[in-house]
């Protein structure tokens, strides 16, 4: 899958690396420091990704903020997108689904829990049948 | 003389006899006729006397027998002539005594009949003259009398003539009528309600607070209609309530709406309108009674102001408390990740005891992060419905001497077994974290000892937290359940802590106090509401 993986964070990104590296499959990981770099990537001239995973709390564009113009654009839109979050704030989560989301994953505290649920994302995506742009 | 001669002469002759035979006959004819029109005149007169007669007779009957008193009075008003009822009703009799009307006048109304004789001499007629009489028995009555002058042929008044009428009935219950409807005046006009009584919408009638309320005078009030004082915005409302009471669908309504004043300015005023109907149910009045609400209206105006800025500043601090704990968890988590790493890739180099460190501070990140969600589930118990279950104090002890850190020479002691309280968890381990983070790092004697013990009463729970610390100064007791007031100067020490489980404690009706001698100890009381 192509993923593109939306954080501020050094080290969530380097926990997503070792997870992914842990899996069977191979995947493509594209990351995007914040909103901006990740409407950049899209805009680009590079493939659309299969799924977004998107941090809420970043620098200059926050997650939501970005989400609001993805599914604002006629094309982006279909692109499923799963919120990685430790913002455990009813707010984020209604205004989040409200917007359109493919999922809402918090952050455990323990990297055992935090890679058991990223398999589970990736598995069920690979599950899916994808639009495939 | 010749034939002829005589022959005329003798036709001559026979002409004037014949002419006064003819005379003679006329003459007759017409002093018969006229012995027949005296006749038939003396037979007239007769007829006329009798008819005269007859009339007057009538007319004694008719003055006689006239139910309302009457009186003939000389000029002076000497009573002449009165009939049975007058003198009835008077007590007096002319023929025995004399009468005189004007005497009989009550003191009050003597300079109003003073007047009321000056105008029937001056016009020759009074009518409705009301006045208050004393009659022969001291009794007072109120009459009206009509009255009339008499004139000889030659036009010259030589009588009064006058019709009296007892009203006295009738003016007690207009008086009576009188001095209800003053009352009521009073109080409709001393009501704190503007009080308006409109007919098809106008206005006939308002009190002076109505007047008073809108700037309007009564005169100009009684041109107008009661939807005048509408505000734009109002007028669909009030107008379709005033429909609905038309078309017989409402007989009551308030309604809280704006008046326009005369100068323009706005009243905010609450009306209650009634709806009076006639015996066919027809609306015959609508009763609106306006009360004056601006007072409250800024009230509450204010009062919603500054309800939207708390929820405002609340909203604020949910938000704040909420990006914080999200900036406290994401190192925690990357600690945590790191920590994982650390002992997964290095096992085979790390020894025992670097394998207990590792799992040390594991253990230290998630007691941090179980804080931190129980200080954020705090900071929005405003909104969040507290959880409250059954929590054994027991076990809330162990977990928190477990997570904090208690030195060597502290001992932590339960006095006796502790209840299981109804309360939210969360909340209650946060109340006993910080007592006793306080007591166990306040200690310097060389064996340190806190003790956790409890009473029950009818309707708490009182907790008491021990220890033989330094203690704490009598200027402080108070000080330091507000926020932000350190007085311990360890590192770390924020101020909120105590501030905190005021908060909490306050939450459960309860009350925190302390006693503390210094240099001996200090114990810290709290209730909780069962």
């Amino acid at each position: 899958m192509n993923i593109l993986f939306v954080e501020d964070d050094n080290i969530e990104t380097m926990k997503l690396q070792r997870t992914v590296s842990k899996l069977q499959t191979k995947h493509n990981i594209t990351e995007a420091k914040n909103g901006e770099e990740a409407l950049d990537f899209l805009k680009s001239d590079s493939d659309l990704p299969d799924i977004i995973l998107l941090d809420l709390n970043m620098p200059r564009m926050s997650g939501i903020e970005f989400l609001k113009i993805l599914k604002a654009d006629e094309v982006m839109k279909y692109l499923p997108t799963i919120i990685l979050t430790t913002s455990e704030n009813r707010a984020d989560l209604l205004e989040c689904y409200k917007v359109g989301i493919a999922g809402y994953i918090l952050k455990p505290l323990k990297y055992e829990d935090y890679e058991m649920k990223i398999r589970a994302v990736f598995e069920y995506w690979e599950a899916n049948e994808l639009v495939k742009a | 003389m010749d034939n002829k001669e005589i022959v005329l002469l003798k036709k001559a002759l026979d002409r004037q006899k014949r002419a006064r035979a003819q005379a003679e006959r006329i003459l007759e004819e017409k002093s018969k006729e006229l012995y027949d029109v005296s006749y038939h005149l003396r037979e007239s007169n007769a007829r006329l006397e009798n008819l005269l007669t007859e009339t007057k007779s009538e007319l004694d009957g008719v003055f006689m027998n006239i139910v309302d008193p009457y009186v003939v009075m000389d000029l002076q008003f000497n009573i002449i002539k009165m009939n049975p009822s007058a003198k009835d009703f008077l007590g007096y009799d002319c023929e025995k005594e004399t009468v005189n009307l004007s005497t009989l006048v009550h003191p009050d109304y003597y300079a109003y009949t003073a007047e009321s004789i000056q105008s029937l001499f001056e016009v020759g007629v009074l009518k409705n003259y009301q006045a208050m009489i004393v009659l022969k028995d001291r009794v007072e009555k109120y009459v009206q009398i009509n009255s009339s002058l008499v004139y000889d042929k030659n036009r010259k008044p030589i009588a009064a003539q006058g019709i009296i009428r007892d009203i006295t009935h009738e003016t007690e219950i207009k008086h009576l009528l009188a001095d209800q409807k003053k009352e009521l005046d009073i109080i409709v006009e001393n009501s704190p309600l503007g009080i308006v009584l409109t007919v098809d919408n106008k206005i006939v009638k308002s009190n002076g607070t109505f007047v008073k309320l809108v700037g309007y005078s009564k005169s100009e009030l009684r041109t107008m209609y009661i939807d005048h004082f509408s505000s734009p915005e109002d007028a669909e409302k009030s107008k379709e309530l005033i429909k609905q009471m038309d078309a017989g669908e409402l007989d009551q309504y308030s309604i809280v709406k704006k008046y326009i004043r005369k100068d323009g300015s706005i009243l905010w005023a609450k009306s209650f309108v009634n709806a009076f109907k006639n015996v066919q149910g027809k609306l015959e009045y609508q009763v609106a009674m306006i009360e004056d609400i601006s007072n409250e209206r800024e009230l509450e105006l204010e009062k919603e102001d500054l309800l939207a800025e708390l929820e405002e500043s609340n909203k604020g601090l949910q938000e704040y408390a909420h990006i914080v704990s999200h900036d406290l968890k994401s190192p925690l988590r990357s600690i945590s990740a790191l920590a994982t790493w650390l002992y997964e890739d290095y096992k085979d180099v790390l020894d025992e005891n670097g394998v207990t460190q590792l799992s040390l501070m594991q253990e230290k990140v998630e007691a941090m992060d179980k804080l931190i969600v129980g200080i954020l589930k705090y900071s929005t118990v405003s909104s969040d419905a507290v959880e409250n279950t059954m929590v054994d104090v027991n076990m809330v002890i162990k977990e928190i001497t477990d997570i904090i850190y208690i030195p060597d020479h502290v001992e932590v002691k339960i006095v006796k077994q502790l209840p299981v309280i109804f309360a939210d968890k969360t909340k209650v381990h946060q109340v006993f974290q910080n007592f006793m983070s306080n007591a166990v790092v306040h200690i310097e004697n060389k064996v340190g000892l806190v003790h956790i013990d409890y009473e029950e009463t009818n309707t708490h729970w009182q907790f008491s937290i021990e220890d033989n610390g330094v203690g704490i100064p009598k200027e402080y007791h108070e000080k330091i359940f507000k926020i932000f007031q350190s007085i311990g100067n360890k590192a770390g020490s924020t101020g909120i802590g105590l501030s905190i489980v005021k908060k909490i404690i306050d939450l459960y009706e309860g009350e925190v106090w302390l006693e503390s001698t210094p240099g001996e100890g200090t114990t810290f009381y709290f209730t909780i509401k069962k």
